[in-house]
């Protein structure tokens, strides 16, 4: 295993004796040059990992080690990190300048250095027209810029945004996650990016975690995160999923990345082909198939289809998303808009899937007892 | 060039409480009618000092006045001193809501003079008789009611002898620890008199001699404003010595158990004289003169005498030895240091200027 | 093109009209306004404008002894306390027991203030309300109490005393010393409250910023709480400075008489001598130094970006 630039072992944060831990033996390890992205609902415990990465707040128990030197006790302004804020927290009675200066002059870099790192860092965020200016004066995303230029001057070891896009407006956030992005790249900050947007962490991110109630319920990269997802959870929190739980009846060959394939049998419509991990046999699973990748037809084609009749359909622009009833269960599917024929509520429909894209998520649903 | 008074600013502040009001239903607004009054009945403005004098006078002289006369109702307007009164009654010139005052002779000789107050008719005051003539206004306006001097206050325990010089304020074994109050009070001005005189000069021509001596004395004067008075800083042991009138100081003396003693040191002290007048057009011009003839009956004068140790101006109040002995004497036994009336209004704005400017230190 | 030229002028008409509604529904608007202020430009006339106006009045008129005013117009009242060193002197101890106190006072306030403004203890409320408690009692309640605690014989003397510190009483009454302390006491619930108020731009967050960039707790202290708290700084301090030159009964009570300041002028020549265009001219040489002090504050508030 190569050495990481952070690892966060058993972190545990409590505000009080007697609450529930805000953060519940968090464990973590960051690659160097990685973004990233804490990835949650509101109250999970975000913020509260990232501050007690940068030192604003003192851990109840575990460790955080970076580049193989335990930090956990190291005061905020000897650790060396940048951090942004969600409310930018630029100094206000500084002008854009001596905001970015500030972390250099407590280092006690020379002036001439000051200065040249200074206008690089603002050119970087593409602001270095505006160094004299009044920080009241910027608009919200030349403040974000600033922020970033003010952590990164300094060459952190690690980078730390908590929501740094949320105050902005959609567009802007857009160009803005592509901006923070590339300059991460470009500067190979490792960083920590807290959002719950998750179309920003799948976008952004090298590596997702996805928090819940403390605790991480998946580490991986965007597209394991999404494509395999390890809970009913994180399924649902990423994108949209539709749950159908699935006996497993058998193997049927080994597909790729050490998956399986498997025959399922979902009651009252069928037997089915499914993939997860190895060992599925004889337990029950919920089969997770995203809405997109659920094909609706109103004619009957192939052998394993779902027959079922359109209950509800959304336009959107881009796209259509059908509410499909079969039996007692209401499949949501999506389909591009231009693809002839449109659905209308009440046709019959039969819906169908590629194996590949129904993955059976790995830990057994309890049964009823029989 | 038009002389005006105070008077302007009460109606100034009338005319915008009218304008505020808009309706007259104002409460008492009555006062200038009078009139419905007779010598014995209606009502009584009485203007005059605050503190333990009011509740002295009060419980010697209005509560015994009231018992005689139940029909007049006595409305006790006080001040803490007889400029304050004295600029109460210019403020009401033109439309006077009081009927009596008692203030100090300097301050109603000036009152005299602006016409504030009206001559007492010896016959509507029967009791008049009595005073005698040196305790009389010349003009005929109102009498002298009681009289006191200053006297030196002293921490019974530091000085089991009375001082007998005022020389002791100037002692060095006491410096720090000395009260005097400055000008304008009276005390002050009186001090500023008397060591006029014991340095031998002529204070109505000058005080320089007294101010170099005064001077000496300034760096070792505690507070040159006493608070909450000169009596109660030797009392509570602030100071060992201090300048106080004898009436309240023998009056506190007993209260204090005898902490603090006042006497009257050789070389003389200054008479402090409270003068009872009646208010030119007083609305209870008649009750008002009942008054001034209770307060000068020897039944009242004993009784204040008695509580509050201001000697009679009447010749025929009768004390009791006790209280004969500790009221300023009246007989010419005591050494007094003159300070004219005429004289100390012209004087006080040029000695207080002095004392501030010259004598008090930093 | 005939079209264009009829439609054009009834276009205008009714862009005029539009714009004779607008001014109309603004000036009824305005006017609204100008009866919601009738209230309190008329309590301010009655209470503020008018006195003030008979107090400038009044100054040009001459003081004779025992209270007798000439109505008149002169300078004299003015020309005296200009040309004669002892008021010069006066309105420089006035103005220098202002800058002390206001100095002192912010001094010992402001932790206070920043402790309060800082707390995140759901106690907060409660603690700013203990700390502008002593509001609740009048200043000549404090006064006394003050004057017992600095006596010769009070708590501080008999304490430095018991413990040997000192052989003789220390003089803290009765002259500047005591009016400083007292006054410093008396205005810190002001300065408590103002420095609150002032610390608007002020954030944990900010501090957390330069935490993570490297600052010290000192640095964070002297490079981003102490600027941002400086207009609250001084808006207390101006609150102090204007308090302390105006407050008579302080001064009056623990000066002792030794502590002249134009506003103990003012009462002695108001109520001892009765001469009031003396007092009222005095006032008004007081209403001067609080006009100049103001002009300093605002320029400095403009400067530091308030
Ligand atoms: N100072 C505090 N005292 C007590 N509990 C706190 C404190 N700060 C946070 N919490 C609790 O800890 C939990 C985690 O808070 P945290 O701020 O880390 O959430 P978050 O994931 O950042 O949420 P959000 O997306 O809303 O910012 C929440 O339940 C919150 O209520
Ligand atoms: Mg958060």
């Amino acid at each position: 295993m190569t050495e990481s630039k952070l690892s966060i072992v058993d972190l545990t944060k409590r505000y009080a004796a007697g609450l529930d831990p805000a953060v519940d033996r968090l464990n973590m390890e960051v690659e160097e040059g990685h973004l990233v992205a804490l990835l949650g609902p509101s109250g999970c415990g975000k913020t509260t990992t990232l501050r007690m990465v940068a030192g604003l707040m003192d851990p109840t128990a575990g460790s955080i080690v970076v580049d193989g030197k335990e930090i956990t006790h190291t005061p905020v302004n000897k650790r060396g990190m940048g951090m942004v804020f969600q409310s930018y927290a630029l100094f206000p009675h500084m002008n854009v300048e001596q905001n970015v200066a500030f972390g250099l002059q407590m280092r006690q870099t020379s002036k001439s250095e000051q200065k040249r790192r200074v206008a690089g860092a603002l050119d970087m965020v593409q602001l270095g027209h505006l160094s004299k200016r009044q920080v009241k004066d910027l608009s919200g995303g030349q403040q974000q810029r600033i922020a970033l230029a003010r952590a990164l001057v300094v060459e952190p070891t690690l980078l730390l945004l908590d929501e740094p896009l949320s105050n902005l407006d959609a567009k802007l956030r857009e160009t803005m996650r592509t901006e923070i992005r590339s300059i991460q790249q470009r500067t190979r900050a490792t960083t920590l990016f807290v959002t719950h947007d998750q179309d920003e962490a799948l976008d952004m991110a090298d590596r997702i975690a996805v928090m819940n109630g403390g605790l991480i319920e998946q580490f991986g990269s965007p597209t394991d995160v999404y494509e395999r997802p390890r809970t009913r959870f994180v399924a649902n929190f990423i994108g949209q999923a539709n749950f159908l739980n699935a006996r497993v009846l058998s193997e049927t060959g080994s597909a790729a990345k050490g998956e399986t394939h498997y025959r399922v049998s979902i009651d009252g419509l069928g037997q089915f082909g499914a993939v997860g991990a190895p060992g599925l046999t004889g337990s029950t699973h919920e089969l997770v198939i995203r809405p997109h990748r659920l094909r609706v037809s109103l004619q009957p084609a192939g052998t394993e289809t779902i027959a079922g009749v359109i209950e509800r359909v959304n336009y959107t622009g881009d796209a259509l998303s059908v509410a499909v009833k079969a039996g007692d269960r209401v499949l949501q599917s999506q389909m591009p808009t231009s693809s002839g024929d449109l659905p209308r509520t009440g046709d019959a429909a039969y819906l169908s899937w590629n194996e590949q894209d129904a993955y059976l998520l790995p830990t057994p649903v309890k049964e009823p007892a029989a | 060039m038009r002389v005006i008074t105070k008077g302007k600013i009460a109606l100034a502040a009338a005319a915008t409480a009218a304008a505020l009001v808009l309706t007259g239903c104002g409460g008492s607004a009555g006062s200038s009618s009078g009139g419905n009054s007779s010598a014995t009945s209606g009502e009584l403005n009485l203007i005059a000092y605050s503190g333990v004098w009011q509740d002295q006078y009060t419980a010697a002289v209005i509560e015994p006045f009231k018992a005689k006369y139940p029909d007049i109702k006595i409305n006790y307007s006080s001040k803490r001193s007889s400029a304050e009164m004295l600029s109460a009654l210019q403020g009401q010139k033109n439309n006077p809501a009081t009927d009596v005052a008692i203030m100090d002779n300097s301050v109603s000789t000036t009152g005299n003079t602006q016409g504030l107050f009206d001559k007492i008719d010896p016959a509507a005051v029967p009791n008049l008789a009595n005073v005698p003539e040196q305790f009389k206004n010349k003009g005929g306006f109102g009498p002298v009611v009681m009289l006191d001097a200053v006297g030196l206050l002293y921490d019974t325990a530091t000085f089991p002898k009375a001082p007998e010089s005022w020389d002791v304020l100037w002692d060095p074994a006491y410096a720090g620890k000395i009260n005097v109050n400055a000008p304008p009070s009276l005390l002050g001005l009186s001090l500023t008199a008397i060591t006029s005189k014991m340095e031998g000069e002529d204070y109505t021509k000058s005080i320089d001699k007294a101010v170099a001596r005064l001077k000496e004395m300034a760096p070792g004067v505690q507070t040159f404003a006493p608070n909450p008075d000169e009596y109660q800083n030797v009392i509570t042991g602030q100071t060992v010595l201090g300048l106080g009138q004898n009436a309240r100081g023998q009056f506190y003396s007993d209260q204090s158990n005898k902490k603090m003693g006042v006497t009257f040191p050789k070389e003389g002290t200054v008479y402090q004289i409270n003068t009872v007048n009646v208010v030119k057009d007083a609305p209870n011009k008649a009750a008002a003169q009942t008054f001034v003839d209770y307060a000068l009956s020897a039944e009242a004068q004993t009784a204040f005498a008695k509580a509050l140790f201001y000697a009679p101006s009447v010749t025929n109040a009768d004390l009791p030895a006790d209280v004969k002995d500790r009221v300023v004497p009246t007989d010419g036994s005591l050494n007094i240091v003159p300070l004219d009336v005429e004289f100390l209004s012209s004087a006080r704005d040029k000695w207080t200027d002095t004392w501030k400017r010259q004598i008090i230190t930093k | 093109m005939t079209v264009t030229q009829t439609e054009a002028p009834a276009a205008r008409r009714a862009g005029a009209a539009e714009g004779e509604l607008e001014k109309s529904t603004g000036r009824r608007n305005r006017r609204t306004y100008l009866a919601l202020l009738i209230p309190g430009v008329l309590g301010l006339v009655v209470s503020f404008v008018f006195p003030l106006a008979y107090m400038v009045r009044m100054s040009f008129n001459k003081g004779a002894p025992d209270g007798v005013i000439e109505e008149t117009f002169t300078l004299d009242t003015y020309i005296q306390p200009l040309t004669d060193p002892y008021y010069w002197r006066v309105t420089l101890d006035t103005f220098q027991m202002g800058v002390t106190v206001g100095l002192l006072c912010v001094l010992v306030s402001y932790p206070v203030a920043l402790f309060l403004a800082r707390s995140t203890s759901k106690y907060r409320g409660l603690l700013i309300a203990v700390a502008i408690a002593p509001l609740l009692t009048s200043a000549v309640v404090r006064t006394y109490g003050w004057m017992v605690i600095l006596g010769t014989n009070g708590l501080v003397n008999s304490t430095l005393d018991g413990m040997g510190l000192i052989d003789t009483p220390l003089k803290l009454t009765n002259n500047m010393t005591g009016v400083t302390i007292g006054l410093v006491e008396i205005f810190m619930p002001y300065a408590i409250l103002a420095m609150i108020s002032g610390f608007g731009r002020l954030s944990p967050q900010l501090e957390e910023a330069a935490g993570s960039l490297g600052a010290s707790k000192l640095q964070i202290f002297t490079r981003v709480t102490l600027p941002l708290s400086l207009p609250g700084i001084l808006t207390a301090f101006l609150l102090v400075f204007v308090l302390s030159i105006s407050t008579f009964i302080t001064p009056r009570l623990l000066g002792g008489g030794s502590v002249q300041v134009l506003a103990t002028e003012i009462y002695d020549q108001t109520t001892g001598l009765l001469n009031w265009p003396f007092a009222a001219a005095l006032s008004v040489i007081l209403l001067v130094l609080f006009g100049l002090i103001i002009a300093v504050y605002q320029r400095l508030t403009k400067k530091i970006g308030g």
